[in-house]
């Protein structure tokens, strides 16, 4: 889909323009004032702090003094890049091979494995959570399997970091596959054919000829998968351990528990500041694709 | 050589890649939806002592799952609702009309995806603490109705986009009337993609759990609420898989929509693929 040019579908009638700006007002009102406004104002309020006496604020960097020296937080800080890094390579692991087997294979079989890849963006993440815990936590069905087998119970990922990711990668299946079809799309028979004519193994086939290819595709979900974890709150809140916790879980608690929005909003402001290359990085190549 | 290369072998990998994802995939939702059936399921049994219904009826008869089911059910119809109300002439003018800005303010619904998710739920909520939103029912829906802005535009605007402009034009030529032609010729053609993009926000503000939980906890509770409540609190494990059974509904109906869309490609390329 593109904007295609105006000029092109539209006659030049006086009035028109005030009429379009009408109809675009409330939506794009509301995109300024709930998402446009928080940002500026979270990072404003987090800079310009209130004096302790409650008579006029100041520029001050001390709730972000305060979060980079608090152990804990540094803590949930590394437990969310550790997640996110340790999501984004089992993602690519399990994903590229997936998506080069839907690239190359017709029929039924490919079809069942694309259906099965895509299904997990039908179960809702709070869904896929009671399951896990059903099947992974403690006398779970594979505790239960493994018991009639005699063997012993697994060590439950259920409240561990591992829990998390587990998860989180179990959801972003989908996506991560349907963007690297999407990017396979644009390899060519041809060029795959000339090379293996050349002599080149699979691996070289893949390395020299596929994989430059899809490299935008790979970041494009690798974007993705950044911005939608770093801030994931539902899965790491069930089942990720009650410390450290994953920004999203700390966020929220700040905020609700502690009733401490400023120290939300900085944690916040600190998520932003982690994924704004991939949030630009995405924006860009999305408004490429759709430019006219 | 060329009898071999079209000779049909076992596609060993595909087998593979099939049986993996099946178990992974669909045995933690088949599990999920046996404990929902069962009566009695004590440890060391590899299946269920006792199958059975008891557990649908118990709960079923339970006032806070009827109450987040009216709830969810509200809150999805009120925000969708809205939303078209607000995204669809939106869309139209995005399409059709030449006004200054047009570019910039159609990319700016990007914006909202640019940031992680729950940390712009955080900022927002911050604000809704002045305005004395949080805990209410339409701080809910405003957040609920952000959400859809983007899907509700972009979708729509493809949708009036791909409409023949000829048969507009002709329609006019013979005195048809603009809003004739826009209800008879405009509106058919791009009416199933429009419904699409409508089912879409239903379905995904029925999900949708952390601006609920975060803005509306704890007197607004959706379904999605209830059950991560479930998780925490609540020792009787069947009520959990009977509601996630329910929950799951509406995703089925979306699931059933949806396939053939999705499998086209398209869908991808929304994403910047």
């Amino acid at each position: 889909m593109s904007l295609t040019p105006a000029s092109d579908i539209v006659g030049k009638k006086p009035g028109r323009g005030l009429s379009g700006l009408l109809l675009v007002a409330i939506p794009v009102f509301l995109v300024c004032w709930m998402v446009i406004w928080p940002i500026l104002s979270a990072i404003w309020r987090t800079v310009w702090i209130r004096n302790d006496g409650g008579t006029g604020s100041s520029f001050s960097l001390e709730t972000y003094q305060f979060f980079f020296s608090d152990q804990y937080s540094l803590n949930n800080l590394y437990v969310t890049l550790w997640t996110t890094a340790v999501c984004a390579a089992l993602l690519l692991l399990i994903c590229i091979p997936i998506a080069l087997y839907l690239r190359f294979s017709t029929g039924k079989l490919a079809a069942y494995v694309q259906g099965l890849a895509i299904f997990p963006m039908f179960v809702p993440s709070i869904i896929l959570s009671y399951a896990l815990i059903r099947v992974l936590g403690p006398n779970g069905t594979v505790d239960l399997l493994l018991n009639a087998v005699s063997l012993p119970k697994i060590r439950s990922p259920y409240l561990t970091p591992w829990g998390p990711v587990i998860g989180l990668v179990w959801d972003n299946i989908p996506l991560t596959v349907l963007i690297l079809v999407s990017g396979l799309g644009s390899v060519s028979n041809q060029s795959i054919e000339a090379a293996r004519d050349v002599g080149a193994g699979r691996i070289a086939t893949f390395w020299y000829i596929i994989l430059p290819r899809i490299s935008n595709s790979i970041l494009v979900a690798i974007s993705f998968t950044v911005l939608g974890l770093f801030s994931a709150f539902t899965l790491p809140y069930v089942l990720g351990p009650a410390a450290p916790e994953m920004m999203g879980p700390f966020m929220q608690r700040t905020f609700r528990d502690l009733n401490d929005p400023v120290m939300a909003i900085t944690q916040a402001v600190i998520a932003f500041g982690f994924c704004i290359v991939f949030g630009l990085f995405y924006v860009r190549s999305v408004a490429k694709n759709r430019a006219p | 050589m060329a009898r071999l290369l079209v000779e049909k072998r076992t596609d060993w990998v595909g087998i593979g890649f099939a049986a993996v994802l099946s178990i992974i995939i669909v045995f933690p939702l088949l599990v999920v939806f046996t404990w929902s059936v069962t009566n009695v399921w004590r440890y060391p049994s590899v299946i269920p002592q006792e199958f059975g219904l008891r557990f649908w009826q118990a709960t079923l008869a339970r006032a806070d799952v009827w109450s987040s089911i009216t709830m969810s059910l509200t809150l999805a119809t009120v925000v969708t609702l809205l939303s078209a109300l607000i995204c669809l002439p939106a869309a139209y003018a995005f399409a059709r009309l030449d006004f200054p800005g047009r570019s910039i303010l159609f990319f700016s619904f990007l914006a909202g995806h640019a940031f992680p998710k729950f940390g712009l739920l955080v900022a927002i909520a911050a604000i809704f603490l002045q305005l004395n939103l949080i805990g209410t029912f339409w701080g809910v829906v405003l957040i609920q109705l952000v959400g859809t802005l983007l899907f509700m535009i972009w979708i729509p605007v493809a949708a009036f986009q791909s409409v023949d402009r000829r048969m507009e034009e002709a329609a006019r030529d013979v005195g048809a009337s603009p809003a004739r032609v826009f209800w008879s010729i405009t509106l058919p053609q791009a009416g199933p993609t429009i419904a699409a993009a409508v089912l879409l926000s239903f379905v995904g503000t029925f999900y949708e759990t952390e601006g609920a939980w975060l803005i509306g906890a704890p007197q607004i509770r959706t379904m999605p609420v209830l059950m991560i409540s479930f998780i925490n609190n609540q020792p009787v494990i069947q009520y959990g898989a009977v509601l996630s059974v329910l929950l799951w509904i509406p995703s089925f109906v979306a699931l059933l929509f949806a396939r053939r869309v999705i499998s086209s490609g398209s869908f991808a390329r929304g994403f910047g693929a």
